[in-house]
């Protein structure tokens, strides 16, 4: 009896082992990673436990993005959330030998002249982080939670247009960080991501 | 110096969008020109990229923009929505999108207003647009063009151009009926689909190459690019595509192009596909053979009306199927046990007798829970789930072969389950044997040996029960096992009907090594399962099994019955069964790392002359319904042993295999031993949790397949070959009355003992 007892315990045990996915889902732990910087620091999402996460796939050649950073609505909502503890990660998965890769050289450059006011950029050019969150296009952000669940995945806004005035969209990052500092349920807690392809690595 | 700097940026933009927005080039062309008041023609927005550029389709997939046009028209003339030619699909794979190569021409209706006065009318279109090669530019450009209004409509030199491009827009009464339904329950927030399309019939002599389906965009969910073609060809086109959701409840429709491919010609069908819930009941009655639902319906009609089945019918159904369960040959063994023990108690106390039977209901109870507690884990981890499905895990049957090995044992005397560890005499033995523990693991073990086996009504239960909610799948389960329990909870309490059992002396200890060797037989059916998991090495089972066979007899020799050195016998036990485990098991055999499942394709002939079986998959059964050819399919496994019966009894027989050449009829055979999803899924579409499953389809592709009883005699499957599908309920009467019989046999037992 223990016997068959042990081994329907062993099967359920075997089959729930095997569905736990790793991929990022909404209200799980956001998958851990390790990343480098353009300043070639090590950057560990574990290590940012107790705070808020926003990850951004990033790539300023493509209109999308550009039009967020062009216009300053985006280094307003990073400097705007900084001021309440939230890190905001850039991840640019873009592959070595397309055009719109930069070297951290180029990139501290870029930084500078857009006066990026994310917690750091992490070159992923290999798409390892990219792929772990399956991020689908620039820019597709994520909202992490203190506890590292991941609470957002999707587009950064409404208007999935590269021409529009980024301040009047209804901005889904500063929805789902507020709605956490609030201590509310994420409301909108996942968006068709909308802009361009990530540029992967083959 | 602020200023100068404002106006070089400005200027460094300017050259940017210039040099930038060259990689696409728009112009306006009309079908006809001069065209009167009151008619209606075609503008054509003809985009132009550079090689290696494009731009996008309406929906432009997971990343891009579609093109956008602002008209600016002059009073009276009024444009309509862009048809779209048909895109093509854009790599990268993980960023799949739907766009346009080289040159594209949206086509839009102008109408013209009765009232427009004749003379030249300028038409301005800003035409925006997303163009991608390595990168992503915006561009957008405006661009005119003066359009004549006159006595009458003439084609202007473009005409031919627009037909062209007309063309390649999807048709939008191609009148292809389709439908879909969701393969299982929502993994997370995404849940795959089959779309099920039946070409008109005036396709039915075009072949396909392959299909595909280009949806419409939606905010609450996107329908993903990738795509299974599971059939493609003139009288069915099956897709599967996995629809991720993003907000709402799961669509009950999806649109967009069914796409068709032909050589290097695509065509396009404009398809609006009603989605079947996935709460539909079983659509079968009773035992009797019932045509499927049709695999597609007309995309206008209603999805198709299952009839639902009332709850307390599919309970009955369940209890009925659990109390049949008793005579099919899987629990056999332990009825063998059973009536061990009842003789065992002919003579106790009948409070005793009556406790130890709801004992063993509890242990049945018991394990149908922890049954249905694994199918509601599986599906709820976004997995098939399926009756039996644990004998396709070899790690299951490795467990439950060494289980029965030592229950034979048991019996044979080589060892005894008595909770003080020591050795009674014969009588006391068997007495304390049947205690609760005993009565309670005789209720497991009846489950576990159960599962291989589905029973005429079980499968109906069970089809309606595995596509429910939890409490529903533990509701049916529990019926399930109140049916298979409840032969012997009537039987225990009527102690009148025990006493015409023989007295309980000498001879049960012969019973008892008798009925080892059931039991013994089950553990080798279980051994030849395993070894289709682990092929030539399923020698380590064997050897871990003698191992273990040998450590019982030590313990029930030494331990139980020795009287010195008990400790050391004991020592001796466990090192055997742990090394052997460590030894055999593990670095042996690597029982947790079963062979892959064989993917052979070919003959699956089975002896000479015999039924020539060929591998089962929807497009098998397509391919030789396109050539006029009936259709056997059997899906079965090797632990089925329904399956192996009707097989060996009604199926692989000389008149039906006479029959099958007769018809050139071809036999397709779906092995769901290792539980492949794709044939789970075929499973479910026929409202099945598991094989058996015979289906006979007629060479006429739009007539639905006669879906087989689960118990088959020569008489049904020749039938059904036949295309006469009454054969059935002769057989499920008498299953029926077997039934009724049972419960009535149970319930005069009852009423005697009170009265």
């Amino acid at each position: 009896m223990i016997t068959v007892m042990k081994t329907i315990f062993a099967f359920v045990t075997a089959l729930s082992l095997t569905s736990a996915a790793l991929a990022a889902e909404i209200g799980k732990p956001a998958p851990d990673f390790t990343g480098t910087d353009i300043n070639g620091k090590t950057v560990k999402l574990g290590d940012y436990k107790g705070r808020i996460v926003v990850l951004e796939s990033y790539n300023s050649d493509c209109p999308f993005c550009h039009n967020q950073y062009a216009t300053g609505a985006t280094q307003d909502l990073q400097k705007e959330l900084a001021a309440k503890g939230v890190v905001w990660l850039l991840v640019n998965s873009v592959n070595p030998n397309n055009f719109s890769h930069r070297t951290p050289a180029q990139a501290r450059e870029e930084w500078t002249a857009k006066k990026i006011a994310a917690t750091a950029w992490l070159d992923d050019s290999t798409g390892a982080i990219g792929h772990l969150y399956d991020m689908k296009t620039t820019p597709h952000t994520f909202v992490i939670d203190k506890n590292g669940v991941l609470v957002y995945d999707g587009a950064i806004d409404n208007k999935p247009d590269p021409e529009h005035d980024p301040r009047t969209a209804r901005n889904y990052v500063r929805e789902a960080v507020d709605a956490l500092l609030a201590g509310k349920p994420v409301e909108v807690s996942q968006t068709k991501p909308y802009g361009c392809g990530v540029k992967y690595a083959d | 110096m602020r200023r100068f700097r404002i106006i070089l940026a400005g200027l460094f933009c300017l050259t940017a969008l210039t040099v930038h927005a060259a990689h696409t080039e728009v112009r306006l062309i009309l079908s006809a020109n001069p065209a009167q008041p009151g008619d209606t023609i075609w503008v054509g927005v003809d985009l132009q990229m550079e090689p290696g550029w494009h731009t996008y389709w309406k929906n432009p997939g997971a990343a891009g923009m579609a093109t956008k046009i602002e008209w600016e028209l002059p009073p009276g003339v009024t444009a309509g929505d862009i048809q779209w030619p048909l895109p093509e699909k854009l790599p990268p794979v993980e960023v799949t999108t739907y766009g346009y190569n080289d040159e594209v021409m949206l086509l839009v209706p102008l109408k013209l207003d009765a009232g427009l006065n004749p003379g030249p009318l300028d038409l301005k279109a800003k035409v925006s647009w997303l163009e991608c090669k390595e990168q992503c530019v915006p561009g957008s450009a405006d661009a005119a063009i003066t359009l004549n209004v006159g006595t009458e409509t003439k084609p202007s030199d473009d005409a031919a151009t627009i037909e062209l491009w007309k063309s390649k827009t999807p048709q939008i009464n191609g009148r292809i009926p389709c439908n879909a339904s969701w393969d299982k329950p929502p993994d997370n927030d995404s849940r795959p689909l089959t779309i099920s399309c039946q070409p008109s019939p005036t396709a039915k002599n075009a072949t396909y190459d392959s299909a595909d389906f280009f949806p419409y965009a939606s905010d609450e969910f996107e329908v993903q690019a990738a795509t299974d073609v599971l059939s493609a060809d003139s009288t069915a086109i099956r897709l599967r595509k996995v629809v991720k959701k993003y907000s709402g409840d799961w669509p009950p429709e999806i649109s967009g192009v069914l796409v068709t491919e032909t050589g290097n010609l695509r065509t396009g069908f404009e398809v609006k596909i009603p989605v079947i819930g996935d709460t539909t009941a079983a659509a079968a009655t009773g035992n009797e053979v019932s045509a499927a639902p049709a695999p597609s319906l007309p995309a206008n009609a209603t999805a198709p009306a299952l009839p639902t089945q009332p709850l307390w019918r599919m309970l009955l159904y369940a209890f009925i199927g659990g109390l049949i369960l008793n005579i099919m040959p899987c629990v056999l063994p332990v009825i063998a046990l059973k009536i061990l023990g009842f003789v065992g108690e002919s003579r106790s106390n009948p409070q005793h007798v009556r406790t130890l039977g709801l004992v063993y209901a509890l242990g049945v109870l018991v394990s149908f829970l922890a049954l249905a507690a694994v199918i509601i884990g599986v599906k709820a981890a976004g997995h098939y789930a399926g009756w039996g499905m644990q004998f396709g895990s070899p790690v299951f049957v490795v467990c439950l072969t060494t289980l029965v090995l030592l229950v034979a044992l048991n019996l044979f005397g080589v060892f005894e389950v008595t909770l003080g560890g020591r050795a009674l005499d014969a009588a006391g033995g068997l007495a304390s044997k049947h205690g609760a523990p005993g009565a309670f693991f005789n209720g497991v073990l009846a489950t576990a040996l159960a599962t291989p086996c589905t029973a005429p009504f079980l499968s109906i239960a069970l089809g309606f029960a595995f596509a429910q909610k939890a409490p529903l799948i533990v509701l049916t389960f529990l019926a399930v096992g109140a049916g298979l329990a409840a032969p012997y909870v009537a039987l225990s309490w009527n102690p009148a009907w025990l006493k015409l059992l023989p007295k309980p002396g000498a001879w049960m200890e012969k019973f008892k090594i008798a009925m080892g060797f059931p039991m013994l037989a089950t553990a080798v059916w279980l051994f030849n399962l395993a070894a289709g998991s682990y092929g030539k090495s399923v020698l380590w089972l064997g050897v871990f099994l003698v191992i273990v066979a040998f450590a019982a007899w030590i313990f029930g020799e030494f331990v139980q019955r020795g009287r010195v050195g008990r400790g050391l016998a004991f020592v001796i036990t466990l090192i055997l069964l742990v090394g052997g485990y460590a030894f055999a098991l593990e670095s042996q055999l690597q029982w947790r790392q079963p062979l892959a499942a064989p993917d052979s394709t070919g003959s699956l002939k089975e002896s000479v002359g015999g039924i020539e079986w060929q591998r089962w998959s929807p497009a098998a059964v397509a391919a030789a319904q396109a050539d006029g050819r009936p259709v056997l399919v059997d899906f079965t496994a090797d632990w089925c042993l329904t399956c192996q019966v009707n097989k060996k009894t009604s199926i692989e027989i000389p008149s039906v295999r006479a029959k099958l050449k007769a018809m050139n009829a071809v036999a397709l055979l779906g092995d769901y031993t290792r539980f492949p999803d794709t044939i789970t899924a075929e499973l479910n579409h026929f409202n099945r949790a598991g094989v058996p499953l015979v289906l006979v389809y007629s060479k006429d592709p739009a007539a639905p397949p006669i879906v087989l009883p689960e118990i088959l005699t020569p008489e049904i499957v020749l039938n059904a070959l036949n295309g006469t599908i009454t054969a059935a309920s002769g057989i499920n009467y008498i299953l029926v009355g077997i039934a009724i019989l049972i419960v009535a046999a149970g319930g005069l037992l009852y009423l005697r003992r009170r009265g």
